[in-house]
């Protein structure tokens, strides 16, 4: 193990991996930018250093600074967190040039699954269904016999493009020229190269994620899987595990899956592979996210595993704790609520300012993963989550009810957060139901935002 | 109670780590209110400034090679090398803001400096 690891990050998130360190009995080092002197995870550190101004491009994300922060400390690894330089192969590859341990996976680890044509190639390799789709670019030629064979509806989507840009969506054959020569159009206009390939369009998915582990010595294992189909412009708001959506025959498929891809990339240490679930009970891989997950406690406190403990042993070249099968038992429910500083009632607007009453929920069932106190003041420049309350309970109805409580026992003043729109959903008959897919977040505003503008 | 009195006790109030009070005389009653965050007041009056660490780094008061005989009182130039920050195999340079006179030197050759620290304390001219 490790003698002493710097965390390269900030928040709830550096808290989080410090607390497992003391645990393990290995010193910390916290970073820090000007701005967040005054950070929980700055006073939980056995060693805390400033790395830079407030921007994080200068400071969080600055790999000189970190790299040096973490010779001048004489840590011996360094964890990235999630976010910042969690999924950078350029990181990784510097920490190892400079014989300092990546909590994490292999520079090729990350662009093999981190790239994402890349990784939809690894998935087909190790067998795992992913969307079906053109592997190639469609000419206008090709459109009307490529389109058929995936059958609608279907996505036209721009090749050069990302972040949901240039997508159309094309419901039947009587339409497909007119949008095809729209996307394209818009493609040539936006990133320069008109080129657009076909995917199969999924009306209403759910998302859901698999967590795995693996070590050096190969052990795997394939954690139950979150639900995190609640989400508002593709920020999730709330995840759960196990979801309600997978019974124990396709929770088995998904796992295997999950196990399958990373043996195929001989992965080390611990990843997500998304999928897109259809309402028919079929899931295509999305993607695979190479860093700990914001979601991971719901996973933590259904198995009784401590993810971060299991990241330091595969990144030290320890086995896993757990080495006699890929899936492990599933204890209960779990959800998770991400609180954010912002006003729900004015389109979730970042709110900012001093946090002046800060009451935890507690009792029976709750985790609070946080950075926040009292008299904390927040800084303008980093993302605007307070805190993650994280409820478990034998069934999913006690589950919804102890979020409910807890929710009624979180105070917070000085500055708005998303409190009352985790009751809204907590409140919701669909949710409480188990009936959530990625649309569920604009239904449950949509009568909200129709009174604000009546 | 007045306005020169109100600013009085703020003004007070910001030399203490008080960020609230009550005063109450019969049936007046002010509370006053500030926000006396540490972040916000720790500015001390002095006609010194400081030459703050660019990076975080080791310190050296010269590149490999050469030599720097910079002492307590010597003047200093603006834009004149103080020393430098080793960051790998690279130097940032720690300048003199202005011309004046170096009073105090709080770092020794070969430690490690953090982004922002204070390295020198200088009187500018």
């Amino acid at each position: 193990m490790f003698k002493k690891v710097l965390i390269a990050n900030r928040g709830e998130i550096a808290v989080r991996v410090m607390r497992t360190l003391r645990e393990l009995g290995v010193d910390s080092v916290a970073v820090y930018s000007e701005a967040d002197r005054s950070s929980l995870h700055v006073r939980l550190a056995d060693e805390a250093v400033c790395i830079g101004p407030a921007m994080a491009k200068e400071s969080y994300l600055s790999i000189p600074a970190i790299i040096s922060a973490a010779k001048v400390t004489g840590a011996d690894a360094i964890h990235p967190g999630y976010g910042f330089l969690s999924e950078n192969a350029e990181f990784s590859a510097a920490c190892r040039d400079n014989g300092i341990t990546f909590i994490g996976p292999s520079p090729k680890s990350i662009q093999q699954l981190g790239h994402k044509s890349e990784a939809r190639k690894m998935a087909t390799k190790a067998g795992v269904p992913v969307t079906p789709g053109t592997k190639d670019c469609v000419s206008v030629k090709e459109a009307a016999a490529a389109a058929a064979k995936i059958g609608f509806p279907i996505m036209i989507k721009a090749a050069a493009g990302g972040g949901g840009k240039g997508i159309r969506i094309v419901r039947s054959a009587d339409q497909l020229a007119n949008e095809m020569n729209m996307a394209s159009s818009e493609a040539k206009a936006a990133f320069g190269n008109g080129e657009v390939y076909f995917e199969k369009y999924i009306e209403l998915p759910r998302h859901i994620e698999v967590q795995f582990a693996r070590d050096t010595h190969g052990n795997v294992i394939a954690f139950p899987e979150r639900d995190c189909s609640i989400q508002r412009r593709h920020q999730k708001l709330v995840e759960e595990t196990p979801s309600p959506a997978v019974d124990k025959k396709l929770r088995a498929k998904l796992e295997k899956a999950a196990v399958d891809l990373a043996e195929a990339a001989k992965y080390v240490g611990v990843g997500t592979v998304e999928f897109l679930l259809t309402q028919t009970g079929e899931f295509y891989f999305m993607e695979v996210n190479t860093r700990l997950q914001v979601e991971h406690p719901v996973t933590e406190c259904v198995t009784g595993f401590d993810l971060v403990r299991e990241q330091l042993l595969a990144a030290s070249g320890e086995k896993l704790t757990y080495t006699g099968g890929h899936t492990v038992p599933l204890l209960g429910h779990s959800i998770e609520h991400r609180i954010n500083a912002e006003d729900f009632s004015r389109n979730f607007a970042p709110s900012v300012g001093r946090i002046e009453e800060w009451m935890l929920p507690g009792g029976p069932g709750i985790r609070v993963d946080t950075h926040v106190y009292a008299g904390y003041n927040l800084p303008i420049y980093y993302d605007s989550m307070l805190a993650k309350l994280i409820v478990w309970a034998p069934t999913r109805e006690m589950a919804v009810e102890r979020s409910r409580r807890a929710l009624a026992e979180f105070k917070v003043t000085g500055v708005k957060t998303t409190i009352d729109a985790h009751q809204l959903i907590v409140e919701s008959p669909d949710f409480q139901a188990g009936k959530t897919d990625t649309g569920f977040m604009e239904r449950l505003l949509a009568p909200a935002e129709s009174v604000k503008a009546a | 109670m007045d306005v020169k009195t109100l600013t009085k006790l703020t003004k007070w109030m910001e030399t203490t780590d008080l960020e609230e009070i009550t005063w109450k005389n019969g049936d007046e009653k002010i509370s006053l209110k500030i926000n006396n965050n540490p972040e916000h007041s720790a500015t001390i009056a002095s006609s010194m400034e400081p030459v703050l660490a660019p990076y975080i780094g080791i310190f050296r008061f010269a590149r490999p090679g050469k030599t720097n005989h910079l002492k307590e009182g010597s003047a200093v130039k603006r834009g004149q090398e103080l020393g430098v920050v080793e960051v790998g195999k690279d130097f940032k340079s720690v300048e003199a803001p202005s011309n004046g006179l170096l009073k105090i030197i709080s770092i020794e050759d070969g430690k490690p400096v953090e982004y922002g620290q204070p390295l020198f304390f200088f009187e500018p001219r």
